[in-house]
């Protein structure tokens, strides 16, 4: 069974839970979720298991704490433990299924930008700089995402934590990273060589890109 | 945690692969089976983890099987490997349960020789 196809069945199954059983489950299924480096078809295939025995305890009158005990951090930091990686291809697959969907949108904004804006100099390309642009989103992004699932996951077996928290801080996040990403491209504007990138040209690679990105996601679920 | 459930913690990869050499089973089913045979204390959901280790040491292989009755599930079955620990795993525990319970059923020794 495909990746996407577990997912899937495991949004259908879980709505059979009792709401305090679904309570249990759904923060197990987030901590677990969230560790990004686990292989993700292993990760769903063992929640899936879960899910079914949990649901036919149910029947029986069972409660998740009966079932998975009175730890829950504790239980699925057992089971992270002995969940296989994620291997080194699908890693890659998906890194650069992202990388080029953030390429493409950029690629797409400046075409819409251009002839808004007009003029030549706007369709001018330093590579430097781009390069140096192209490196700090990437890391940005890395990092912010790190950082959100990290803050999902911490949060998952926290009765303090509340969404609105959790938002405050990733939108914090958001901003800061945007700021800097726009005070650091403003002072390194026009660095190395350049060459000029029409904007028509801008959106049929974007658009390619794109679609290459679509195709590596169909292929990866 | 209790001095029972510790000694099963240490045991319980055998016990997990006895149960799946007999015929092949899901989560569900086997803890179902430990259940029966008396291992009461194993608190249903541990059987995942160690599910998930005897995967990753390839002992046993796991198959997602569509059942009739509607959701997916999982099936274990031993490979050779397992086939193997599980021998090793039966011999050593021989080894230490004769002289083990000769020491500590003292009890019914002394009553023997009265």
């Amino acid at each position: 069974m495909k990746t996407s196809e577990l997912i899937e069945q495991n949004n259908q199954r879980r709505e059979l839970l009792t709401e305090e059983n679904e309570k249990y489950y759904t923060n197990l299924l987030m901590y677990i979720r969230t560790k990004l480096t686990l292989s993700e078809q292993q990760s769903e295939e063992v929640l899936l298991e879960m899910l079914e025995h949990l649901i036919e305890g149910q029947r029986e009158g069972k409660t998740a704490q009966e079932i998975f005990g009175n730890d829950p951090k504790g239980y699925a930091d057992e089971i992270v433990n002995d969940l296989p990686l994620e291997n080194k291809r699908n890693s890659f697959l998906f890194i650069s299924e992202i990388a080029l969907n953030i390429i493409g949108w950029f690629l797409i904004m400046r075409s819409v930008i251009i002839p808004i804006i007009g003029g030549d100099t706007s369709e001018i390309v330093f590579i430097i700089s781009s390069l140096l642009l192209l490196i700090l989103i990437a890391a940005m992004t890395a990092f912010g995402v790190k950082m959100i699932f990290g803050l999902i996951s911490q949060s998952s077996f926290d009765a303090n934590a509340t969404d609105k928290k959790m938002m405050l801080k990733a939108g914090l996040y958001g901003a800061g990273g945007f700021l800097i990403i726009i005070v650091i491209s403003y002072f390194t504007k026009e660095i190395g060589p350049s060459f000029t990138l029409p904007w028509e040209v801008s959106l049929g690679l974007g658009s390619m890109l794109l679609l290459i990105s679509w195709l590596i996601k169909k292929s990866r679920a | 945690m209790s001095i029972r459930s510790q000694l099963l913690k240490g045991i319980l990869d055998g016990c997990v692969l006895a149960v799946i050499e007999k015929e092949a089973v899901y989560g569900y089913e086997l803890s179902k089976k430990l259940q029966k045979v008396g291992l009461e204390d194993v608190s249903e959901g541990t059987i995942y983890p160690v599910l998930l280790r005897l995967q990753k040491n390839k002992l046993i292989i796991g198959e997602m099987k569509p059942s009739e009755s509607g959701p997916n599930r999982k099936y274990y079955s031993l490979t050779a490997a397992g086939k193997e620990a599980l021998e090793i795993i039966s011999f050593e525990w021989n080894q230490l349960s004769i002289p083990i319970n000769a020491l500590l059923s003292k009890g019914d020794e002394t009553h023997e020789n009265k």
